[in-house]
């Protein structure tokens, strides 16, 4: 059996200091079959450890509990405000006979990737709401209830658990390398968009699932490079791939040049009377929440974020003048786009199976790179095997005991090979399925693969 | 990489330890001391009850502990909160038992509130394991009648820092028995254990330093002194030879800077390397053994938890310091014993055996350089079919920086060892140096390199240390397990 959630809420221990108010301090309960008592006791259980462990001083507030059966995960993102996710290991049966004897395994639950899911789930929120203390110093408690119910009801049911791994751990952004020339046509583009409508913030670009341009701090970038990936754009491509609004068979000989639409804000221009509901979000990076509205428009593969000014009116009329300045434009780039990398771009689909699979990640600007996932919908769809991924997140973990640069080989049971280089902050890991190789061949193998793949970036030579 | 060796270096067929690795189960005990008893048809009133009489005599009177009031605020002190490890050791009900550093009776609430949580864990139907908070871990260890907790901020893994306080409990159970143990707590839940452990606070401090620091708590395992082998039979036939007629002698073990020099057990019966360390650190904590033979019971939880075994133990003799245990089943055979004693004392004399253990006790084991690899810095060698290891003298970086040493051993040896995800082979380079750690069937090897190995020369050099260790197998292992 999967790892699973057990429960998940959010308290402040201010909000009820008195006996009998301890109903109070809990803000947000998942689930709600956990009646109040259990949820007070639970909450009583997270108090205790807060303060036992504070006792000793400890470098961080605490991080994990680990049980026999269940890990309990911490995160303290605001002063006094806790949220805590409690997951139920995964268990195997043990012993060939049928008796009831179960193993829990607690090694296969990483903190570290828990750790990230756990952060990911505050900072989604964040980025739509702002920080708890936003609510409830611009409402009030009952907003702040109302707001975290609404969210996380939703968000809850889109963890994947079981598919967890080190990407969590990266929240990295995938990059699409281009041509100067054409990377130069998108700059430019944007440059241009940016300067006609003096509304816009800030902007992003992305083709497919993978970033070109992007005018947010990365810090931010990736809260919304997420969601982008993992909620607003699969949705979208459903209703596109269901023929929904796109006019794909319309008549007209000059529909076919006009391919974009918002997907947020007014999506469908012909009919819309009001420019509808457009998320708000709140960026963070300059320290203090910022907030910006968040118009995205796509066009065949391409997706173009605008972080617009709140304080400026967006009427019906500037999204349909965009609609007309963007449209033809992006068309052009977008084919420029698709040709280059129909020339380029190996998918993971099509590289050799039993080949080395790698995970790149350069925490400077955040880009990741995988050949091990076969997607990046957290689906499980992995080229290599899950315990290799999960030794790559051990990896990480440890990388700090080892300094600033360091190399590790190991070779597991079933005498497959992973290798974990990390340098100049960078992380480059490599899955290797070749049963007989030696360890003078792997590193050998590895080398080669560095040259190849990672031409031009810089690895401390080791 | 293969090595052209038919058998790994320090194989033997028989051997004088238990072989397991040391993070299972503690709980399985190898023998029975009813066992030996019986099989040598001596009968004789059960002891327990004599040991177990008394219990109900202790009157809680030492309860309210007078308090020195100067200390009273050094909980708050972050001398005492930073502490690189904690341990805490108490009873199911919440009574402490023991603290590493600070007064048990200062720290009356923080025991409670440990108490309360296994309890709350437990009341779940769960048991609580460990939690993390940055640089520091908690670990709990619920072995009933008792509850063991480690706060530490080394780099110990949860497994290294459970094994332990698992060390820490044996060494408990070592002391009363782990029967007479669960006997006061099922008589007195509220039982005030310290009163019986008198005097026992000082070995577990010595204990816990002397594991942090020891490889061979990492790799369950015993060093033995390097001797030539033919004076190794010596000494072991001159044991045999002066003990073989007393009925009972379970084990003789001939130990010297805590270094095995010889192990001769009655047949069938092995010893636990976790027992041999309980009596290595009992040899190294107590001073007073050095000035006269004394008459010890001693519960090795491994290989019997539930009685004693009484132990002669003394020092061969002014001129040479290895320590010397007739460990036997019997009470009441000290001058039986002493007397064995003098007659192998006498005999190794003769046999020039005491100047040739003073001689490599003086002399300290080559370093890498030494032995031809300058490539190399340090390595350990287990061999798994007997639970010896093998070190080389510490050469410089790590003469100053043993700790770190330490913990490098003590990370890649979780790394080959951890439970799901065990590996075979781990080859780790940092800027400071170059580890490569290498499971095999027969062997453990753990090689530190210089920075900037590489691969080949890594492996080149391992090649040529496994044949090295192989030609001085005789010297640096206990190979024979001679029986009385």
């Amino acid at each position: 059996m999967d790892v699973e959630l057990r429960n998940f809420f959010i308290f402040n221990s201010q909000f009820g200091p008195k006996e009998g108010e301890e109903l109070k301090k809990i803000l947000y309960y998942y689930p709600i079959t956990d009646n109040a008592d259990v949820q007070i006791k639970n909450v009583g259980l997270v108090e205790g450890i807060i303060q036992f462990t504070g006792t000793f001083k400890p470098s961080t507030p605490v991080n994990s509990l680990h049980t026999q059966k269940m890990r309990q995960l911490y995160f303290q993102p605001e002063k006094n405000f806790w949220i805590v996710m409690t997951l139920n290991l995964p268990i195997v049966a043990k012993g060939k006979d049928s008796s009831n004897q179960t193993e829990y395994l607690e090694d296969d639950v990483q903190d570290n990737v828990y750790e990230a899911v756990l952060k990911q789930a505050y900072n989604t929120y964040r980025l739509f709401w702002g920080t708890f203390e936003h609510s409830i110093e611009n409402h009030d408690i009952g907003t702040l209830k109302t707001r975290l119910e609404h969210f996380y009801k939703a968000y809850l049911k889109t963890l994947k658990l079981a598919h967890a791994d080190i990407l969590n751990v990266f929240c990295g952004i995938q990059y699409l390398p281009l041509d100067k020339l054409t990377f130069l046509r998108v700059q430019c583009f944007i440059n241009c968009l940016e300067c006609t409508y003096p509304e816009i913030e800030y902007t992003a670009f992305l083709y497919n699932d993978h970033l070109i341009w992007s005018g947010l701090e990365p810090k931010d970038m990736k809260i919304v490079y997420q969601y982008l990936i993992g909620t607003l754009l699969p949705a979208n491509m459903e209703t596109e791939l269901q023929g929904g609004s796109m006019p794909r068979n319309s008549l007209s000989p000059f529909a076919a040049l006009h391919h974009g639409r918002f997907i947020t804000g007014p999506t469908n221009l012909k009919t819309a009377k009001t420019v509808g509901k457009i998320p708000k979000v709140f960026l963070f990076a300059s320290g203090k929440g910022v907030s910006c509205h968040l118009v995205v428009y796509r066009a065949l593969s391409a997706t173009v974020c605008l972080f617009m000014k709140v304080d400026k009116e967006l009427s019906l009329q500037l999204f349909k003048d965009m609609d007309e300045y963007v449209s033809p434009k992006l068309t052009t780039i977008v084919s420029d786009i698709s040709e280059y990398c129909s020339k380029q771009v190996i998918t993971p689909s099509n590289v050799p199976e039993n080949s080395p699979r790698f995970i790149y990640f350069n925490k400077l600007n955040l880009a990741y790179k995988s050949t091990a996932h076969l997607d990046n919908k957290q689906s499980g769809n992995i080229a290599c095997t899950k315990e290799s991924l999960k030794i790559m997140a051990d990896m990480n973990n440890k990388r700090g005991l080892l300094g600033h640069s360091s190399e590790m080989i190991v070779k597991t049971m079933n005498d497959y090979w992973v290798v974990a280089k990390n340098s100049n902050s960078r992380e480059f890991y490599v899955a290797l399925q070749q049963k007989n190789a030696s360890l003078i061949d792997i590193s050998e193998e590895v080398k080669k693969l560095c040259d190849t793949e990672l031409k031009g970036i810089f690895f401390h030579p080791l | 990489m293969s090595s052209n060796l038919e058998v790994e270096p320090g194989a033997a067929s028989e051997s004088v330890l238990v072989t397991t690795d040391s993070f299972e189960n503690f709980d399985h005990m190898s023998s029975s001391l009813e066992e030996i008893k019986n099989l040598n048809a001596i009968a004789e009133n059960d002891e327990s009850n004599v040991e177990n009489s008394n219990v109900e005599n202790f009157e809680d009177l030492a309860e309210n502990v007078p308090c020195n009031n100067e200390d009273d605020d050094f909980i708050q002190s972050k001398e005492w909160a930073t502490r690189s490890k904690h341990v805490f050791v108490l009873s199911l009900a919440g009574k402490p038992i023991y603290s590493r550093y600070g007064n048990e009776d200062k720290l009356a609430w923080l025991f409670g509130v440990m108490q309360t949580l296994v309890s709350f864990v437990q009341s779940n139907d769960d048991t609580i394991r460990s939690i993390h908070a940055g640089d520091t871990k908690f670990v709990f260890l619920v072995k009933k009648p008792l509850i063991l907790v480690a706060v530490s901020r080394t780099q110990e893994t949860v497994n290294q820092l459970s094994s332990q306080l698992n060390y820490v409990f044996n060494q408990i159970a070592s002391v009363l028995t782990l029967t007479r143990l669960n006997k006061i707590y099922e008589q007195r839940q509220n039982y005030d254990l310290r009163r019986l452990l008198a005097g026992v606070e000082r070995l577990i401090d010595h204990l816990l330093d002397f594991s942090e620091r020891e490889p061979s708590f990492t790799l369950g395992a015993v060093q033995c002194l390097s001797l030539a082998s033919s004076v190794r039979d010596n000494i072991s036939s001159a044991i045999v030879g002066a003990c073989s007629k007393i009925k009972n002698i379970v084990f003789a073990i001939l130990l010297a800077n805590n270094k095995l020099i010889t192990l001769v057990r009655m047949k069938k019966y092995c010893l636990h390397p976790a027992d041999l360390h309980l009596i290595f650190n009992l040899v190294q904590a107590s001073e007073s053994l050095k000035t006269a033979e004394s008459w010890t019971p001693l519960c090795l939880p491994r290989f019997d938890a539930s009685g004693f075994l009484y132990g002669h133990v003394s020092y061969l003799s002014e001129d040479c310091q290895a320590c010397l245990l007739l460990l036997t089943v019997e009470r009441d055979v000290f001058f039986t014993l002493s007397e064995a004693k003098q007659r192998i004392v006498e005999k190794l004399r003769r046999n020039n055996c005491l100047e040739a253990i003073n001689e490599s006790l003086n002399a300290t084991e080559e370093t890498c350089i030494v032995a031809g690899f300058p490539e190399l810095r340090h390595y350990l060698y287990k061999c798994k079919s007997t639970a010896q290891f093998y070190q080389p003298s510490l050469s410089p970086p790590y003469t100053k920086y043993h700790e770190r040493l330490t913990n490098l051993y003590k990370r890649a040896h979780q790394l080959l060892h951890c439970s799901t995800r065990p590996l075979k082979l781990l080859f780790e380079k940092s800027s400071n140096e170059a580890i490569l750690a290498w499971d095999t069937r027969g062997f453990e090897l753990y090689v530190v390199f210089e920075p900037l190995v590489d691969t080949n020369s890594a492996i080149n050099s391992v090649g040529r240390l496994l044949n090295w260790i192989k030609k001085r197998e005789e010297k640096l292992f206990h190979l024979n397990a001679p029986t009385f």
